[in-house]
């Protein structure tokens, strides 16, 4: 495809902003006479507070919100799922701490070392009750109860064995197919909980208004959710709830859901009548959310000739504290893995338990970098005990053109249209030399390398032919100035990948205008149309998907005008871009000498009194298709220390058309540094005797990989099949989540490769590497 | 949380010297009611982490005279306030002490060493403080001031244990001297941390002097595997005046290992200290030995 904007290399439109310093970050707004607010977090995994004296704070100066001053209003923080399908289980401060950080009384004052002191002199009466902090002994008989009722939707439920949630998806007869299978294999896996790491740390201001109602800044993914919980909760009309569309500082899916400091602040502010800025220490926010751990118990049949027939998974997650989004997660991890490979019969189970610690929310993948550990560990697992090539195996199983994608859990499929797996496993195998691999038995000495491959995807978006358990649509504005340049307004949330140059991008593509003369708006929930989330990839497919519609429209209005003035039909006109010029004209179909400028038009629409040219929709995909990857990564094993280094690593992506190229590299090559973290390195490990962290919550026992731990940038090799996908603008699918998802799969394969141990947990320590090499250990646990 | 690293809530008063006197002066008169500040880079986190809690704290960065380096005939002498980037960047310590130059250059990222001084990494006497071991293979001598006047200290009787030193409540850290290197010696110094930028899991730095084929004296130190960080004699006494071959290089690096009692803590286990110990110490006698000019 020929495109004029679309998948150029141009510079962010945010870019000197952040270089510069001069971007405006929720932790960068000031406002006149503001407060600052701090939180009392609970030291204890699980206790029920039973007096709160905020005297001594007073006395200080400061304004104090406890359980007792919340509104009396149960709800779950993400807002993504349809009601009837989400649980909830927390109020803006709770009456019974259930997790060691969990905030129980929030304190405001002039500054944020006075709101400190006060804080510290708030006394709490705690009852301590007996924790939870194993997932067995969480739902053995008799341990102690996190809750004893829960609400789904508004229908009130109970909790048994601290059972959260459970899916159970059979498909077939999957006890039958297992009977003709050739070959059995199972395995457990087991995969940690980790710490998003997002760079900016969360912050919320709220300023109260004069007209009763309030206006917020905030760290989050989506505003109008954030806006229509706070009129939830607070109980105000939403048109006096103003939430605005700032930078964000990263997120990594920690910001989905709306933070928990956001309700706290809201409250602080409502209640001390002036505005109140709340932003969380790292401390305060490593206790606050987590990725979803998973301990996955796999069960694949396969028949001599390679052909899969039968599957069955069970899935054990321990939550933590609250569901924010756990039942749906149960629902993705199900679809990831049906979407995986062809299993014929299959069955999943999957199983969310409440304990004790900082509540699991998503994070890069949602399940999948869990799931698709297990299984494509597995599948080279099979190759290796049954004696098929990895790379051929998967080829001949593998879900592609024609077949159903599970983009969000079992009710949000759609048929795969465009897929470049064949061609991405075949050219990853021929640039990473797959043909001369050799088996770890040929490998001695102290250094060993091994070559791992892994394959996996992402949905883009939860968009479907029909409604199911997810809400997913977009809305956009466009207007052509008087002067012909434009303004994108989208309530979409770029997370730094690139979403808002995309909109630009594709605006400008319909309009035939150059990059530099579109522009994209501030705005907030009163100036734009919902948008569910920034989340599930769907930033580019649906967010952008909703720009492609208006700017359409914005199309057809320009032909309208320009055909009054042209005295032509708008159905017989054209748009082009005259580059000599610059400047885009609309023109007689095959007559280029009758045109006028889009300046022009929107100079006449304005000085005759037509009108702006603008538009305003919202739009629904009514696919998710699959965004896939594949990883072909080599290892450098230390047999001596266990160290683990990675020398060369190929990336490859199908994205459909990559509109920010630069951005999608950029994606794959950070997501390859946070796949080597899930690896090799992180797991914020429990003190199970406090329930506390063994980091404190400080990252100086919390290590991510940096530049130093990567393999050299010349090292790197990025591929982009050639894909379009016919549902996506121009071509365009996601890449964000794929990118990371088979990352930790393929070092795992290609650690096998080279010392001959396969490890079913994740980090892969030197530690646990030296340990398994001394033992001899040939299962690596 | 118990903790708000956002901000320093503690109040304290500041004190800025810009003499030695003068820092000496509030020394003598607030003693252990005060802390040092030079680069800040472990009194900060300790004093938002509510570890130390100091009614004065005294910065001693622009006091004129304590952040140099000098390398002569009698060896180098360090400027306690030397920032670690320095010492990195100098020739003289990059050229003559090897396993110095590496324990820097293995330190944190650039923003921190940019900060960071050698006289804080030793007065914060962190037991894995990576500045520790090679002054010790060095054989160091640290000069404590006060007002009563000043005193000479060997750097292995320095520390006295997790963040302990001999260092009294009105003394002031200020000079580290280094005698000079033969130029048939060599060091190496060897670090494993859980990432790149991190603190060391285990550390290791050996000097040794060379004649011939033969080894006349060696000095071997870890970190992060004792209270403090120490020499090793048991492995020392196996090299001195001997033939230095793999084999032998292969059972002092055992001695080595055997010789340490390490932990098991949030950054690593007792076990993989103790395994990887000896594979660092083998590593670093060989490095040490080869820049000596020695050969195997």
């Amino acid at each position: 495809m020929d495109f004029q904007v679309i998948g150029k290399v141009l510079p962010r439109k945010d870019g000197i902003a952040k270089v510069c310093g001069q971007e405006t970050y929720p932790s960068d707004v000031v406002v006149p006479h503001m407060l600052y607010g701090v939180t009392l977090r609970s030291p204890y995994p699980h206790a029920e507070i039973l007096r709160v004296d905020t005297s001594a704070a007073e006395a200080m100066g400061a304004v104090c919100v406890t359980p007792d001053d919340v509104p009396e209003v149960i709800y779950n923080e993400r807002t993504v799922s349809i009601p009837e399908k989400t649980y909830c289980d927390r109020r803006v401060l709770p009456r019974r701490a259930r997790h060691v950080g969990e905030a129980i009384v929030a304190v405001a004052a002039e500054t944020e070392e006075i709101a400190f002191k006060a804080m510290q002199a708030i006394k709490v009466e705690y009852k301590v009750l007996p924790p939870v902090l194993d997932l067995e002994r969480a739902m053995a008989p008799g341990a102690p109860a996190l809750y004893e009722e829960i609400y789904l939707g508004d229908q009130k439920i109970a909790v048994e064995n601290n059972v959260a949630c459970e899916r159970i998806i059979t498909v077939g007869d999957p006890e039958g197919a297992f009977a003709r299978a050739d070959y059995i294999v199972e395995r457990e896996y087991e995969l940690p909980r980790v710490y998003h790491h997002q760079m900016e740390t969360k912050t919320a201001v709220c300023r109260p208004e004069p007209n009763g109602g309030i206006t917020v800044w905030a760290t989050t993914q989506t505003i109008h959710n954030v806006r229509q919980l706070l009129g939830r909760i607070f109980s105000l009309p939403l048109s006096k709830v103003n939430v605005k569309k700032l930078a964000i500082g990263g997120s990594f899916g920690s910001s989905i859901q709306m933070n928990s400091i956001i309700p706290i602040c809201v409250a602080l502010a409502l209640k001390a009548k002036r505005p109140v800025k709340m932003a969380t220490s790292r401390e305060d926010d490593v206790y606050d959310h987590t990725k979803f751990p998973a301990r996955i118990r796999l069960k694949v049949g396969v028949k001599k000739d390679g052909t899969i027939v039968a599957a069955d998974m069970r899935a054990l997650v321990d939550i933590g504290a609250h569901q924010i989004n756990s039942y749906p997660l149960l629902g993705c991890m199900a679809g990831w893995y049906a979407s995986l490979y062809k299993w014929g019969d299959f069955r999943y189970e999957g199983r969310a338990v409440y304990t004790n610690k900082v509540p699991a929310c998503a994070m890069q993948g949602y399940g999948n970098p869990q799931v698709n550990f297990a299984v494509e560990s597995h599948m080279d697992l099979i190759a290796t005990e049954c004696g098929f090539d990895p790379v051929k195996f998967r080829l001949k199983n593998y879900v592609g053109v024609g077949d159903e994608f599970w983009g969000q859990g079992p009710t949000v499929k759609s048929i795969i249209k465009s897929c470049g797996v064949e061609e991405m496993l075949q050219k990853g195998a021929e640039m990473i030399g797959w043909g001369q691999r050799r088996p770890p038995r040929e490998k001695t000495g102290r250094y060993r390398r091994g070559i791992g491959m892994a394959r996996g995807f992402h949905t883009s978006g939860t968009g479907g032919p029909k409604p199911g358990e997810v809400i997913d649509y977009s809305s956009a504005t466009i207007k052509i100035n008087e002067d012909g340049t434009v303004d994108v307004m989208t309530p979409v949330m770029d997370l730094g990948g690139g979403t808002g140059e995309a909109a630009v991008k594709v605006a400008a593509e319909v309009l035939k205008v150059p990059y530099e003369r579109v522009e994209l708006s501030r705005v907030d929930t009163k100036t734009t149309g919902y948008d569910v989330c920034t989340h599930a990839t769907r930033g580019v497919y649906c967010g952008c998907g909703a720009v492609y519609h208006v700017a359409q429209q914005v199309k057809q209005k320009l032909f309208e005008y320009a055909g009054r003035i042209l005295e032509e039909n708008p159905g017989d006109l054209e748009l082009a871009y005259a580059a000599e010029k610059g400047v885009t004209i609309i023109h007689a179909k095959g007559f280029k000498q009758k045109q006028i400028t889009i300046g022009e038009v929107a100079r006449l629409a304005q000085i005759y009194s037509w009108g702006t040219i603008a538009a305003t929709d919202s739009l629904r995909q009514k696919n998710c298709p699959p965004c896939f990857v594949a990883h072909f990564v080599e290892v450098e094993v230390d047999t001596w220390t266990g160290i683990v280094r990675v020398p060369r690593a190929i990336l490859l992506s199908d994205s459909g058309t990559p509109i920010n190229p630069d951005m999608v590299a950029g994606q794959l090559i950070g997501s390859l540094s946070r796949g080597l973290g899930y690896a090799l390195y992180e797991e914020t490990e429990y003190d199970l005797e406090s329930g506390k962290l063994k980091c404190n919550g400080f990252i100086t026992d919390n290590k991510i990989p940096t530049v130093c731990e990567m393999p050299r940038l010349a090292d790197i090799q990025v591929y982009f099949a050639h894909t379009y996908e016919p549902t996506g603008p121009f071509g365009a699918k996601g890449i964000g989540e794929a990118a990371l998802n088979s990352v930790a799969s393929a070092l795992n394969n290609a650690i096998y490769n080279a010392i001959g141990i396969r490890f079913y947990r994740t980090p892969i320590t030197p530690e646990r590497v030296l340990a398994a090499l001394e033992g001899g250990d040939r299962d690596g646990n | 949380m118990a903790t708000d690293t956002r901000v320093l809530a503690a109040e304290f008063q500041y004190l800025e010297a810009h003499s030695l006197d003068e820092a000496l002066a509030w020394l003598g008169q607030y003693g252990t009611r005060a802390r040092v500040l030079a680069g800040g880079t472990d009194l900060l986190v300790k004093m938002k982490t509510g570890q130390v809690q100091p009614e004065y704290i005294i910065y001693i960065k622009k006091v004129a005279g304590l952040d140099y380096i000098q390398a002569d005939e009698a060896g180098l002498r360090i400027g306690a306030t030397t920032t670690l980037r320095k010492l990195e960047g100098c020739a003289a310590v990059k050229t003559g002490y090897s396993a110095l130059y590496e324990a820097v250059r293995s330190m944190a990222a650039t923003a921190i060493r940019n900060m960071g001084t050698i006289g804080g990494n030793l007065g914060n006497a962190s037991p894995a403080a990576d500045t520790a071991p090679p002054l010790l293979v060095y054989g160091a001598t640290l000069k404590l001031a006060s007002q009563a006047g000043t005193r000479l200290v060997p750097v292995e009787e320095f520390f006295l244990g997790p963040g302990k030193t001999c260092l009294a409540p009105e003394e002031l850290l200020t000079e580290i001297s280094l005698p000079p290197q033969g130029s048939e010696s060599g060091s190496s110094f060897l670090k494993l941390g859980r990432v790149a930028a991190d603190i060391a899991k285990i550390n290791v730095a050996v000097s040794l002097q060379r004649s011939g084929r033969n080894c006349t004296a060696c000095r071997i130190a870890f970190g992060s595997v004792a209270p403090t960080p120490i020499r090793v004699p048991e492995a020392e006494a196996l090299l001195a005046g001997q033939e230095i071959t793999e084999d032998l290089i292969e059972t002092a690096a055992q001695a080595g290992a055997a010789a340490i009692k390490p932990i098991s803590d949030n950054r690593s286990t007792r076990e993989y200290r103790l395994k990887v110990s000896r594979v660092m110490l083998a590593e670093a006698l060989r490095a040490a030995w080869q820049r000596a000019g020695g050969v195997l």
